[in-house]
């Protein structure tokens, strides 16, 4: 209990920003292809993500509350400890509207609006984050001060 | 995390070098417009396309983009009729360069535009590392 990144929504939030780098340095591959023929955009697949925070809260079939543990589909499966820190965070192809003559899928337009789109995210995650260890603060906080 | 966000400012600039590449290379074919050949029946200014091409940077850890090089626009040349030209050919033609300046100008928009939006990724991800490095202060 000592690390507040053991504590549920710590981490939670912890992953989510995660994501949302991970995000970002897609986009920002994305947009420094913009003019590179063939190029196909990437996105984080958020499904995925979706039900990796699923299993971290507790809700999913693998893993405990507040950790992440590997699916185990088979029954030959092993649980593992460890693993990847975030297995739901996987970028796939996700070409925008327009695909020029070159073959190149990206639309700046549309990467703008990601990028605000994750920029606007993180930064009420950053929020999140403050007010929760304000929270901590004020509980451990000598009363009467 | 701010590896990430690391890896991104880092894929934005070199698109931003690559846009800038491309820039350069589009201010050479307007300088070059009106370059004709001085010897009789020569060939005058080619225009110049830049190649893009991603790949994967490992010090960047992200898929970043370079122009390898630029290739010559192999379409033919406009003739005028100037026998008076030392360019000018046995029937009196000169051979134009088959620089555009309508292709160029939006080229350079395009350019432009891209070198923006690369900007505008480096500006978030800053203001996203901050947002982190704020944490700290409060």
């Amino acid at each position: 209990m000592a690390d507040p990144t053991n504590i549920s929504v710590f981490s939670l939030m912890k992953a989510r920003m995660q994501m949302l780098g991970e995000r970002q340095k897609v986009i920002a591959q994305n947009v420094a292809n913009v003019s590179t023929p063939g190029f196909v955009p990437s996105d984080i697949n958020q499904e995925a993500f979706a039900a990796t925070l699923q299993r971290m809260a507790g809700h999913g079939p693998a893993g405990g509350p507040g950790r992440t543990a590997m699916a185990v589909t088979q029954p030959g499966h092993m649980t593992a400890p460890g693993g990847p820190s975030l297995p739901g965070v996987t970028a796939h192809k996700s070409p925008d509207s327009e695909t020029t003559l070159d073959g190149n899928a990206v639309v700046v337009e549309e990467q703008m609006m990601k990028i605000a789109e994750t920029r606007m995210d993180f930064e009420t995650m950053v929020g999140l984050y403050q007010k929760s260890l304000g929270l901590l603060r004020l509980a451990s906080r000598a009363p009467g001060r | 995390m701010s590896s990430d966000l690391m890896s991104a400012m880092g894929a934005a600039a070199t698109g931003l070098r690559a846009q800038s590449v491309r820039i350069r290379i589009s201010a050479e074919n307007l300088a070059n417009a009106d370059s004709t050949a001085n010897t009789p029946g020569g060939d005058p200014y080619r225009r110049k396309a830049p190649v893009f091409r991603a790949y994967f940077d490992r010090e960047i850890g992200a898929d970043a983009v370079k122009v390898t090089g630029s290739r010559l626009d192999m379409s033919p040349f406009e003739l005028k009729y100037d026998p008076s030209h030392p360019g000018a050919d046995a029937n009196g033609y000169v051979k134009l360069s088959n620089v555009s300046s309508l292709t160029e100008m939006a080229d350079l928009r395009e350019a432009q535009r891209a070198y923006e939006a690369n900007l505008n990724v480096i500006e978030s991800s800053r203001a996203m590392m901050l947002g982190v490095v704020s944490l700290l202060k409060a």
